[in-house]
């Protein structure tokens, strides 16, 4: 008897439009993407805000009380970093709660035991869960450093000692980061926050077409319609990579959006960033997108459960961070050409080149994601195999 | 016709079906029978090509299912324990997604899906979604999804469990339509009174084998019994079983 053949683009064409469908109709997996797609650009523009702030507005507030008792501590104390307010009275937690970063009471007798040369007593209050606790300290201690070499000099003038003689030496920090360098480190991070975008968007589509279908029985009648397992799977890899590369480009899109809000300028990074960038980045991304979504859907029809599937892709998408996170701190020499042919690195060391407006190499960005496509072929093979294990069917 | 011939199947080294063998003439509506756990529904795996015996084979026609699965799913329609749809497409999607898999396309695809809209009364249900359909809807999109593509074996595990008497006249109906045109339909059920109207032939399961295979009426008389109810209980269960429960008048 005549056999006809097994695949049809027809029947791959029907089977590819039910995946897109039953994916973009579900409300909750599309709410989940969208929300954590803007949710990343939105802390990271915040975050980016708070970050110049810290570094950029400075000044310390300092609220003096009890300066009756030092007529002359207000003057001296006032410098570029530290505004200085007197205050007649005042509770220092309260004033500490009210917006002052430090206060500083002096003390009763603070005059005649200066004069006396018995050292008297200043007190200084902190709130050093604050976050500008450490910062506010080490102007008035730099501050009071100055004014207290100064009076130690001048007394050492006053009977005849040259005030060198107590200083060995003087240490001089300077801090060599620039703007650019600390807002480099808030970019580094994007790159890695873009692929777990892809790992959590695609996340519920991938259970609910796999482990969900299986639950519901519906992966039963397809596996009864003449398809082979590789159409199956391929179809339900493209539906939930849709929904995890259209995650990752929103996000992309959103952090392009919000880039003109973010004080870049201040820390010296120009918006290199652009529409064709934003696409070229999707481009990029969209192997990775494959991928993923075929890891997703290999584990999530292993799981005993839907419950099982959900726990064990939650695991999973930590694995991108982890990762980028350890070949970090290792220091390994990610620009070597050998990265570009590993998946998740190769993305990932793209993406920062396009962020700070540097070139990618279009061979190296061909070979790097045929590289990631591989595994995608051979991801597919397998989960054709899977969908014939009787355990699959909860038969066994 | 269906040839099921000496199948044997086990899960972790139990035996679930043992040495199998009937055959399913064509134009005839053949019931399985048994008590849970049987082995019905492993039984119509088999010959769904859903699940490999250990040894023996099924025959659909002149179609070898272990050897040619694709070509014995173009000639099957099933009718699962449950009913496997999809919630968030409307039942023409669904109708068209199953009959477009099935090969069908153009002409062919418009006159199969307004056959089946139309005998098993779908129109109002057309473009809804299915998700919040009723147990007696369900059924009979799943059965338009197995008849679609007009095939000649069908194959239903208990199709009118949780319907309603309006759904399950018109599965009756549907089923008597096609076996006066010549499909070979094998279901199972427990509900006695529909196999006893619906029956050309019974099987009877038990333990993982074939322990009556007949008539309705010749099993009826083979076990001595007064209805095929107490045959089945008779042959499925044994004598005892049956004396135990018998009603006292």
């Amino acid at each position: 008897m005549m056999r006809r053949p097994d695949y049809s683009a027809a029947q791959m064409a029907a089977l590819l439009r039910k995946e897109l469908l039953e994916t973009w109709r579900d409300r909750r997996a599309l709410l989940m993407a969208i929300c954590f797609s803007l949710m990343f650009p939105a802390m990271l523009a915040g975050s980016t805000i708070f970050f110049v702030k810290m570094h950029t507005e400075e000044k310390t507030r300092l609220a003096l009380l009890g300066v009756d008792n030092a007529p002359l501590l207000e003057a001296q104390l006032r410098s570029a970093d530290l505004k200085v307010e007197t205050l007649s009275e005042g509770e220092p937690r309260q004033l500490l709660a009210g917006g002052y970063d430090l206060v500083l009471q002096v003390g009763e007798g603070f005059a005649s035991d200066y004069r006396s040369f018995r050292a008297p007593e200043l007190y200084l209050y902190v709130d050093s869960s604050s976050a500008s606790a450490g910062r506010a300290e080490r102007h008035l201690q730099e501050r009071l450093g100055q004014l207290q070499q100064l009076i130690a000099g001048q007394r050492l003038v006053a009977r005849g000692i040259a005030p060198q003689l107590l200083v060995p030496w003087k240490l001089q920090v300077r801090d060599v980061s620039t703007p650019s360098s600390r807002g480099a480190m808030i970019l580094a991070m994007v790159p890695g926050l873009l692929i777990l975008t892809l790992f959590v968007a695609s996340l519920a589509t991938s259970v609910d077409t796999s482990a969900g279908e299986r639950e519901r029985l519906s992966l039963e009648t397809l596996l009864l319609q003449p398809l082979p397992g590789w159409q199956v799977i391929a179809a339900k890899t493209l539906a939930v990579a849709s929904m995890g590369w259209l995650g990752s480009l929103l996000a992309i899109t959103a952090l392009v959006a919000l880039m003109p809000l973010m004080p870049l300028a201040e820390l010296g990074i120009q918006q290199a960033t652009t529409a064709a960038g934003v696409v070229t980045m999707g481009l990029l991304l969209l192997p990775l997108a494959l991928l993923v979504a075929v890891v997703q859907i290999l584990l999530a029809l292993r799981s005993q459960s839907f419950k099982d599937a959900q726990t064990q892709l939650s695991i999973l998408q930590l694995a991108p961070v982890i990762l980028l996170m350890v070949l970090d701190m290792s220091r390994v020499e990610l620009s070597d050409h050998f990265w570009q042919l590993v998946p998740l690195v190769a993305q990932q060391q793209w993406l920062k080149s396009l962020l700070v407006g540097d070139a990618v190499s279009l061979p190296w960005v061909l070979a790097g994601s045929l590289a990631t496509l591989v595994p995608v072929v051979l991801a597919v093979a397998l989960g054709a195999r899977a969908l014939r294990r009787e355990r699959l069917l909860n038969a066994v | 016709m269906i040839r099921v011939e000496s199948i044997s199947k086990r899960f972790a080294g139990r035996p679930v079906l043992e040495n199998l063998t009937f055959d399913l003439p064509d134009g005839r509506i053949t019931s399985l029978l048994g008590a849970n756990g049987a082995g019905k529904t492993t039984c119509l795996r088999i010959i769904t090509g859903l699940l490999r015996a250990d040894s023996g084979r099924v025959h659909l026609g002149e179609i070898d299912v272990a050897q040619n699965p694709m070509g014995a799913r173009r000639q099957l329609g099933v009718v699962g324990d449950r009913e496997g749809l999809y919630e968030r497409l409307t039942v023409e999607e669904y109708l068209t997604l199953f009959a477009r898999m099935q090969g069908l396309g153009g002409k062919g695809l418009r006159q199969a899906l307004a056959s089946v809209r139309d005998e098993l009364e779908l129109e109002e249900l057309w473009r809804r979604r299915t998700r919040g359909f009723s147990q007696g809807e369900r059924m009979k999109v799943s059965l338009a999804r197995a008849l679609v593509h007009s095939p000649p074996y069908l194959i239903l595990d208990e199709p009118t469990r949780g319907l309603d008497v309006l759904a399950a006249r018109l599965l009756r109906r549907t089923l008597l339509r096609l076996r006066a045109e010549g499909a070979t339909i094998l279901f199972s059920s427990h509900v006695m009174s529909e196999v006893a109207e619906l029956s050309d032939r019974v099987l009877i399961m038990s333990g993982g084998r074939i322990v009556g295979n007949g008539t309705p009426d010749s099993l009826v008389a083979e076990t001595g019994s007064a209805n095929l109810e107490d045959s089945f209980v008779a042959l499925a269960y044994g004598e005892s079983r049956r004396a135990n429960e018998e009603v006292p008048a």
